[in-house]
């Protein structure tokens, strides 16, 4: 607990830096005098700009952390984060499909439709049938799936006005530019139902780890099991990819770095510290992406892309020093 | 005449054979025997210069390994490993074929020598029908056959074999050292393998060397390395030893 | 016999090449076209100054990326290997864009050389990264490590294009190659560096068969493996850089060709590579006529057409594979 507690102050020291930093930067000072509402342009950007692009940061992080550490466990392999099998990579092609297409629905709705949809894709073609799904057929195939929708997205982005395709762009890169608080509304109530849902799957996954057999034993159904708990993880990646776009390398990272700072093995907590980490990462990386050149603003993708890569070279050359590559 | 000199061979600093000095009988079949871990195929890589002697050396027809051109040695010598890796979807001539990298120059173009070598090693192990089918299509015998012929279509003088009966079943394994007993009779080849059932071993070999924990127990004549005694101290193994009722070469009997 | 087949298919789709496009040439014009110059026909100046450098442009580019592929796979053992989704065309992309914010916009052809380190660190990184050097990378490793690399180079791409401040459609570029710029590429320098890098793998040809045999039978051969595989790495690089500089980062045609070659050649090495290389000049050329013709008077990259050929033939080979089950 006095773990999860020091990771949480963590979360907020780097939110209160966040916050203050920017084109106009505030002083502590300024900063509490604009969050008690005192009139004024610390309050002005602390309210417009921001307020919602930090909170923003901040349940997107959370969203991604919470999916990846579901799919890791359920799968139990460290590399089996959505974004690298490909579902937060649907979702962005759904969305830049219905850009395309015009079509008015809603963006989460589209959104959680493309993940499904690649998640669908990626079960199917990774499925053999009288085989168990092996966690490296699951990567390698979605991997494959992802680099399929991104070849889509370019060409469909093609086919846009420029001033759209610009747009789609900067998005399919993950970027929390511009996010207001409609965008904070949906992720927190999206949150506040998921994560509810992802909680009450803790006493499956852990009859899960158990393996097959024994959680059938324990009177679990064990791919009914599974598939509550792949949906759950899909719709948290794709309601983050519906506020800012598919930023690489998060959910792969948030949950085995949450681990490790939290130092326990109990999932609920588990849980708790992939979420908080996620949360860090997005919070840290938007921070690093708008304040570290003077006058440039990037892309919050284009630092969790640099790094997240080191991170998976890293990991990949543990994985196979315990001989599982 | 292939020949150790003091060879001394191992990994980092713990030698596994130390101040070794054999003579590999020219024209005869020659096998390396012993318990795991004593050093087989250590030597026998040395001998094929895959790996390097910590002190001593190797000379064939006098002159150090490492005084050959490597193309120039593989000519001469050729070794099959253990496992070696076939190209997904190779059929058995392509396999062979590749036999014959160590004749070709940079442009290498495929001259008519290169195609009788290849047709020649096919013919000796009895492959030529199948020569168009996919190695993985073949019977385990019949895959080993195939990659004796690629290092059979390098035309050595001198051919070395890393366990190459390991993983047969017992008809395969007599198969393939019926096989190379015909190649050294009808060609003179000079024959060495590291092989692990010492009845088979003395059965069809000229010159058995026995290596212990301790290093080189016994070398020369089956009959003469194969005894009780040696058995012990390279096996820690009682054994009885009689002849073979058959070939009247030695046979061992654990008891 | 096959090899002048596909020489044939290739000629073909050269001329279609010339062709088939926005404003369509008759064939009957072609030679009529070709045999007088006549600055001021609009028809020629298309077929001239625009369709000819994008037709040398796309044999460059894929004859490169074909042999470049074909030597990843064969030295790697893993037919995933491409240099697209390992990095190397992002690591010649990331260097060539650095060179060019460094040094200012210097002439053309020194600047497209500069592809070149990038191309070799990235090549040299994902063999040694994935376990390529000694011959055993497992095939998820050896993706996964060049999907880490690509998204790495990649992101710092973007971070480059982002700090020069250029327009989406450079940004498109670098993010997936096109022809559409080739006639302001030196073509002829950078054939002559494919050319070399295709000829030295030819060269190479018959020690990379022996390489495929494992270590232990490749040295046994007289081959010397850590000079093969530095010979193979040059050709990447060679093959790679020039292709980066030619059409910028194009994937997924080193992965789609080799399988197509084998099919059509063996196993055998030498026949393969160039077949590989008529492959990929072909395969390109015909991704960037259909991106020409597809949604007029608009055009598709050539990288997006080649993307979405290759991500099916991905997972085509990474359902073979399945990596991680039981033997």
């Amino acid at each position: 607990m006095r773990r999860l507690l020091l990771m949480l102050l963590a979360l907020l020291a780097l939110c209160a830096l966040a916050l203050m930093r920017g084109q106009l930067a505030l002083s502590p000072l300024q900063l509490w005098q604009g969050l008690s509402g005192a009139e004024g342009p610390a309050h002005l950007v602390l309210a417009v700009i921001r307020g919602p692009r930090v909170a923003a940061a901040l349940g997107t992080g959370a969203a991604l952390g919470l999916s990846g550490m579901l799919f890791q466990t359920l799968f139990r392999n460290p590399l089996a984060a959505p974004d690298l099998m490909g579902f937060t990579s649907g979702a962005g092609l759904a969305i830049v499909l219905a850009m395309t297409l015009g079509l008015g629905l809603p963006v989460p709705l589209v959104a959680a439709l493309g993940g499904l949809i690649a998640a669908a894709l990626v079960l199917l073609l990774a499925w053999k049938p009288g085989q168990a799904l092996a966690p490296l057929v699951l990567v390698l195939v979605g991997l494959g799936v992802g680099f399929l929708t991104q070849a889509a997205s370019s060409f469909l982005m093609t086919a846009l006005p420029p001033e759209q395709a610009a747009d789609a762009q900067r998005w399919l890169t993950g970027s929390l530019n511009a996010r207001n608080w409609g965008h904070v509304a949906l992720l927190a109530a999206g949150l506040a139902v998921l994560g509810l849902l992802a909680l009450s799957q803790i006493r499956r996954l852990e009859a899960l780890d158990l393996g097959e057999e024994l959680a059938a034993g324990l009177g679990l159904h064990p791919g009914r099991a599974r598939i509550a708990i792949a949906v759950t993880g899909v719709l948290l990646a794709a309601l983050a990819v519906s506020v800012a776009g598919p930023l690489p390398f998060v959910a792969l990272m948030a949950g085995p770095l949450g681990a490790r700072l939290l130092g326990r093995t109990a999932l609920a907590p588990r849980m708790a510290a992939a979420a908080l980490t996620g949360a860090m990462i997005v919070v840290a990386a938007d921070l690093l992406a708008r304040a570290t050149i003077p006058g440039l603003s990037l892309p919050a993708g284009v630092v969790t892309g640099l790094l997240g890569a080191p991170y998976l070279l890293w990991r990949l050359s543990r994985e196979m020093k315990k001989g599982e590559l | 005449m292939l020949e150790t000199r003091d060879l001394t061979l191992g990994y980092d600093r713990r030698p596994v054979l130390e101040r070794l000095s054999l003579q590999i009988p020219e024209g005869r079949v020659t096998a390396i025997l012993g318990p795991n871990g004593c050093g087989k195929s250590t030597l026998l890589k040395a001998l094929a210069r895959l790996s390097a002697p910590q002190a001593g050396a190797v000379l064939l027809a006098g002159e150090p390994l490492g005084q050959y051109d490597s193309r120039a040695l593989a000519r001469r010598l050729a070794i099959l490993p253990q496992s070696p890796v076939a190209p997904e979807g190779i059929t058995v001539r392509d396999l062979v074929r590749r036999g014959r990298i160590p004749w070709r120059g940079l442009l290498g173009p495929w001259r008519d020598s290169d195609e009788a070598a290849c047709r020649e090693a096919l013919a000796a192990v009895a492959l030529e029908d199948l020569a168009t089918r996919p190695l993985a299509a073949l019977s385990g015998g019949q895959r080993q056959r195939a990659w004796i012929a690629l290092v059979l279509a390098q035309t050595p003088r001198h051919l070395l074999l890393d366990e190459p009966t390991t993983f047969l079943d017992l008809v395969h394994q007599i198969e393939v050292l019926r096989l190379l007993q015909r190649l050294n009779r009808d060609r003179g080849l000079t024959v060495v393998s590291v092989l692990h059932d010492l009845s088979l071993a003395a059965r069809f070999s000229d010159h058995l060397i026995l290596l212990g924990p301790d290093g080189l127990v016994a070398e020369g004549a089956p009959s003469a390395v194969l005894t009780p005694d040696t058995l012990h101290a390279a096996f820690g193994l009682s054994a009885l030893v009689h002849p073979d009722p058959v070939s009247g070469t030695p046979m061992v009997i654990p008891c | 016999m096959r090899l002048l087949l596909l020489g044939a298919g290739l000629v073909a789709i050269m001329l279609l090449a010339m062709l088939a496009g926005a404003r369509g040439i008759a064939p009957a014009d072609l030679a009529a076209l070709l045999g007088h110059y006549d600055p001021t026909d609009p028809a020629q100046i298309t077929l001239l100054e625009i369709r000819l450098p994008r037709l040398v442009a796309g044999l460059i580019a894929g004859a490169a990326l074909g042999v470049a592929g074909m030597v990843m796979q064969a030295v790697t053992r893993n037919p995933l290997a491409d240099p697209g989704l390992l990095g190397v065309n992002a690591g010649a992309a990331f260097s060539l864009l650095l060179g060019a914010t460094l040094l200012g916009r210097g002439d053309a052809a020194s600047l497209s050389l500069l592809t070149l380190p990038g191309a070799g660190l990235a090549a040299l990184a994902v063999f040694s990264l994935g376990g390529g050097l000694a011959g055993d990378a497992g095939p998820v490793r050896l993706t996964l490590a060049g999907v880490a690399l690509n998204a790495f180079l990649l992101s710092l791409v973007s971070l480059l294009v982002l700090l020069r401040r250029e327009s989406l459609d450079v940004f498109r570029f670098w993010v997936a190659g096109s022809l559409a710029e080739a006639g302001q590429r030196p073509l002829t320098g950078l054939a002559l560096l494919a050319l070399c890098g295709i000829v030295l793998a030819l060269l190479l040809a018959p020690r990379l068969e022996a390489l495929s045999l494992g270590g232990a039978l490749a040295r046994g051969l007289g081959t010397h493996p850590g000079r093969v595989l530095a010979g193979a790495l040059l050709a990447v690089t060679l093959c790679t850089g020039a292709a980066v500089a030619v059409a910028g980062p194009i994937a997924f045609l080193g992965l789609v060709v080799p399988p197509l070659a084998r099919r059509i050649m063996g196993t055998e090495m030498r026949g393969g590579l160039i077949a590989a290389a008529l492959l990929g000049a072909g395969l390109l050329l015909l991704a960037d006529i259909a991106g020409r013709l597809l949604i007029p008077p608009g055009e598709i990259r050539a990288g997006v057409m080649t993307a979405l050929l290759g991500g099916p033939v991905f997972l085509w080979i990474a359902r073979r594979l399945r990596p991680g089950e039981g033997a």
